[in-house]
């Protein structure tokens, strides 16, 4: 470990001592029916390791925001809760990601049809440029071999619907997926993931790139698809996990700090490093 | 390096500190007035002073909510805030109460103040805890003025039932029984004050009974 990590991790030691006066309550939910279960999760890049014995259920049908500094592993996280941290180059992970009580990274698990049930959205919008809006939303379809010209259509109207984005495109659905605005573009790839109907999606940064209104209507969007589908957002920005997130997970050098719904974790948070990461008098 | 926000956070201590000072001073005048028999004219002055206080430290949380979306230890503090400068606010309108009684009765010089008195340094004492407690965030002082309030509460119910029973003089029972509840109503808002010290400093919200 480098010294300036190490001595960053003595003050997490230091400053998650237990404070006296603030009440600590008990943890009062172990994982019973949780969609996703993550269970001593250790991750690295090469020798360097990224993520450091990670326990956090996930509720089904809500939304858990991942919060914390640049590098503590949030987006390192969301990317073994679907094996795409295993497609970097002398990447590997240890310990368990329960889908459903079934560990994702078990040796009948197949990892692409891991992937279609734990769908990815990303920081910035990235809809394949040289196919159309609607090619784009039926892409993973065709993928999995889906050619019925009827049922494909049907899931270009009902996905675009399910985003919001139907009214704004229907009239030109063979223009470019490019050719959207940076809003409409991350709307398209939200309904690309949804066409291959996951139980899960994962969202990591998906408004950073975006404006305010823009911004907005994701937010709205990530409250909707919660009735069908659990959500798991990465998010820089804390009133944006304040706004959509049921519960929130803080994060920090690779470990799981604080988890707790998210109006406790913001109005009294457990950990003093929470407490000073949230209220920005970190460092 | 200090925050955007610590300025006004600095900034409402400070106001919440003038009405601390001033509250403690409008009861003290309006008691001191009742005792002596004297005008309590200071009284309104520093109420509605008082008033405009409350005024700036809700306008100046509310600003504060809307530029920095305070969270944990910061939105307790405004939070809390509000409901202190409130009971500060309180205090200088019963002390108008209060002075505002020997306006209305006139010469009382004939009645026996020593229950009243001796109420009130009761209440002035629960008055001193609740801002000791918050200058200092003193959760230890802040969880002892319940117990005192009890006294107070008990105190006006005696008074109120022995009223209930004079054959006395009317003017002295009556002015009496007024003070008697505008104090014990002080003595509530010392207690509001206590809990929220303590929801500053842990989180824990106050039981309501």
């Amino acid at each position: 470990m480098l010294r300036e990590e190490m001595s960053v991790a003595s003050e997490v030691d230091r400053v998650t001592e237990p404070q006296t006066n603030v009440p600590k309550p008990p943890q009062p939910y172990t994982g019973e029916g949780a969609k996703l279960h993550v269970r001593k999760l250790n991750a690295w890049y090469n020798r360097r390791q990224a993520l450091f014995e990670i326990d956090l259920p996930i509720r089904p049908n809500q939304v858990t925001a991942i919060i914390g500094p640049s590098g503590c592993g949030k987006s390192t996280l969301i990317r073994c809760l679907n094996r795409m941290h295993e497609l970097v180059l002398g990447a590997r992970v240890e310990g368990e990601v329960l889908l459903d009580g079934a560990d994702i990274y078990g040796a009948n698990m197949d990892a692409v049809e891991v992937r279609r049930r734990i769908g990815m959205v990303f920081q910035k919008p990235n809809p394949f440029p040289n196919m159309s809006i609607a090619d784009n939303v039926v892409a993973g379809l065709k993928l999995n071999g889906v050619k019925d010209r009827g049922k494909l259509e049907k899931a270009v109207r009902r996905n675009l619907e399910q985003v919001y984005l139907w009214e704004e495109v229907k009239d030109e659905l063979h223009r470019s997926g490019a050719s959207l605005s940076g809003g409409q573009q991350q709307r398209l790839c939200i309904a690309r993931a949804l066409a291959v109907e996951p139980e899960v999606l994962l969202m990591d940064e998906p408004c950073s790139a975006l404006d305010p209104t823009a911004t907005a209507k994701i937010e709205q969007l990530i409250a909707e698809l919660k009735r069908a589908y659990t959500v798991v957002i990465v998010t820089h920005n804390m009133q944006q996990a304040a706004r959509v997130a049921d519960y929130t997970v803080f994060m920090y050098l690779g470990k799981l700090i604080e988890y707790d719904e998210t109006a406790l974790l913001f109005e009294t948070p457990r950990e003093p490093l929470t407490e000073r990461y949230i209220t920005g008098k970190f460092g | 390096m200090p925050r955007l926000m610590d300025m006004g956070l600095n900034q409402l201590n400070s106001l919440l500190l003038e009405m601390a000072t001033l509250s403690q001073e409008a009861v003290s005048a309006s008691i001191d007035a009742y005792d002596r028999g004297a005008k309590g004219d200071e009284v309104r002055q520093m109420s509605n002073r008082l008033r405009s206080l409350y005024r700036q430290v809700s306008d100046l949380s509310m600003e504060m909510i809307a530029r920095y979306q305070p969270v944990a230890s910061d939105l307790r503090f405004l939070k809390a805030c509000l409901e202190i400068s409130y009971g500060f606010f309180r205090y200088g309108r019963y002390a108008l109460d209060i002075a505002s009684v020997l306006d209305m009765f006139g010469d009382l010089s004939k009645c026996d103040k020593r229950f009243v008195v001796e109420t009130a340094k009761k209440t002035q004492e629960m008055i001193r805890m609740s801002v000791d407690a918050f200058a200092r965030r003193d959760v230890e002082m802040a969880r002892r003025i319940p117990d005192m309030d009890d006294v107070v509460d008990e105190r006006y119910r005696n008074n109120l039932k022995a009223t209930l029973r004079t054959k006395g003089d009317v003017k002295c029972s009556l002015s009496a029984t007024l003070i008697l509840r505008y104090l014990e109503r002080i003595a509530d808002h010392a207690s509001y004050i206590g809990e929220s010290v303590e929801y500053i400093a842990t989180g824990v919200e106050p039981k309501l009974d």
